[in-house]
């Protein structure tokens, strides 16, 4: 019989950067996951995406051993890298911080695809458009 | 124990993105998102059979949950964060956890496992009634890695078990919990020496080393791979550590070991294994036999 799902947990965490401190410490704890072992995996899974923060969802089964897979990086990560800022915007509406270019949005578009809940490309650049607006970067 | 702020953001869920990254820009290392919505498209869409009570979400809302240690900067950080929520308009709270409160839950479901063909890894606190021939490991790992469980780890002993023969002199380069410099004892090696950059390594594999009764054998240092051993010469290096530090040591450990000696390197994600094998090759460490389990390889090489 197939092992029962006991919880399902996500997290954004730095890729290959991962430690045992929060949030993964509370994250992973409290539904009794070995902390260190998941650390372990998920920084040799994603020593290659350094820099870039990586979504993760763990899913915990009632024996506490524990799959997961990671997404792509949240598009305001990745708008960020491609803006070259380090923050975005306080006040997105009367402040804009910087901008990307159409290409740049369907670049992130396509790569955030298997991800996002779009029928296809354009779909996906509006929201990526959407998330670029509410950051203070403007689509040029 | 460690106290940290925890702060958590209600958000409707097309806002997560943007207030995990305000977290992210904080360096909060990473969040936690808690989406209802989602756990309940996973047991729509699931064999609901497969699905344990626990998994059914008891709370409606999305939220992003961070922490932030309580010590100097954490005015300052409560302040920009009040700021940044204030522009968006969401509601959040605060609370305090400790370390204890999340540390050791998982320990109630690590249990006694045998590993190789006579060692036993056991918890200590779990009874455990010894078979004739059984080699056990007492073990309490702590926040440090390394309880035996693991396929890496796994691999490691059953290789050890397999290539000791007694009186070797024996380096485990990132000892974490120091389970392999303890099995290498138990095993025969005459001299263990365990390096480990981190401290609370170093704490654990020392406590586990004495729980264990060798001492005597096993040295414990601090240190960064094989920087702080210089002059040493070993039968056997082990080193449970990933891909691209393995990478790394693969020159210095042909330099640490004796003529014959074997590098058994391991934490090796299937992916990376071919490139490690190429650079045990270029080192000078001849592949001398694989071990794999589910995603992970672990590699012997030898030194001619």
């Amino acid at each position: 019989m197939a092992k029962r799902v006991a919880a399902i947990i996500k997290l954004q965490v730095p890729a290959g950067k991962a430690t045992p401190a929060p949030p993964v410490g509370p994250a992973l704890g409290q539904h009794g996951v070995n902390i260190m072992q998941f650390v372990k995996d998920y920084n040799e899974r994603t020593a290659k995406q350094a820099g870039m923060i990586v979504p993760v969802e763990i899913t915990v089964y009632e024996d506490r051993s524990f799959t997961f897979v990671t997404k792509t990086p949240p598009a305001a990560v990745l708008l960020k890298k491609a803006a070259g800022l380090e923050t975005a915007s306080g006040e997105p509406n009367k402040k804009k911080v910087g901008k990307v270019s159409k290409d740049q949005v369907q670049e992130i578009a396509q790569l955030k695809m298997e991800d996002l809940n779009a029928n296809n490309v354009e779909a996906a650049m509006r929201m990526v458009e959407g998330t670029a607006r509410s950051m203070g970067i403007e689509v040029v | 124990m460690n106290k940290w702020r925890e702060i958590t953001v209600f958000t409707p869920r097309e806002q997560l993105d943007n207030v995990a990254a305000i977290f992210h820009e904080l360096g909060s290392g990473g969040v936690v998102i808690e989406d209802p919505a989602f756990i309940l498209e996973c047991i729509r869409l699931g064999n609901t059979e497969t699905i344990a009570p626990t998994l059914v979400p008891t709370d409606e809302e999305t939220a992003v949950k961070a922490y932030f240690p309580c010590d100097d900067s954490l005015s300052e950080r409560l302040e920009t964060i009040s700021l940044q929520l204030g522009e968006l308009s969401l509601r959040w709270q605060t609370g305090e956890v400790c370390e204890e409160d999340w540390a050791t839950s998982w320990q109630s479901y690590y249990k006694p496992v045998q590993v190789g063909r006579h060692l036993v890894v056991k918890p200590s606190w779990e009874e455990y009634n010894t078979a004739p021939g059984d080699i056990v490991i007492e073990m309490d790992p702590g926040m440090a890695f390394g309880c035996g469980t693991h396929a890496t780890t796994a691999m490691c002993l059953a290789l050890l078990e397999e290539h000791l023969r007694g009186g070797e002199t024996v380096c485990d380069v990132g000892t974490g919990s120091g389970i392999l410099a303890v099995a290498a004892a138990l095993l025969g090696a005459g001299q263990v020496i365990a390096v480990d950059l981190d401290e609370v390594a170093i704490r654990t594999a020392r406590e586990n080393i004495s729980r264990n009764g060798v001492d005597d054998r096993v040295t414990v240092l601090g240190g960064d791979l094989l920087n702080n051993l210089a002059g040493v010469k070993a039968d056997v290096l082990v080193a449970n550590i990933i891909a691209d530090v393995i990478i790394r040591l693969a020159p210095d450990a042909f330099a640490a070991l004796k003529p014959g000696g074997l590098f058994i390197a391991s934490g090796i994600i299937r992916d990376r294994a071919e490139e490690v094998r190429q650079t045990f090759l270029a080192a000078g460490l001849e592949p001398l036999s694989t071990k794999e389990d589910d995603e992970w390889v672990a590699l012997v090489g030898v030194k001619r």
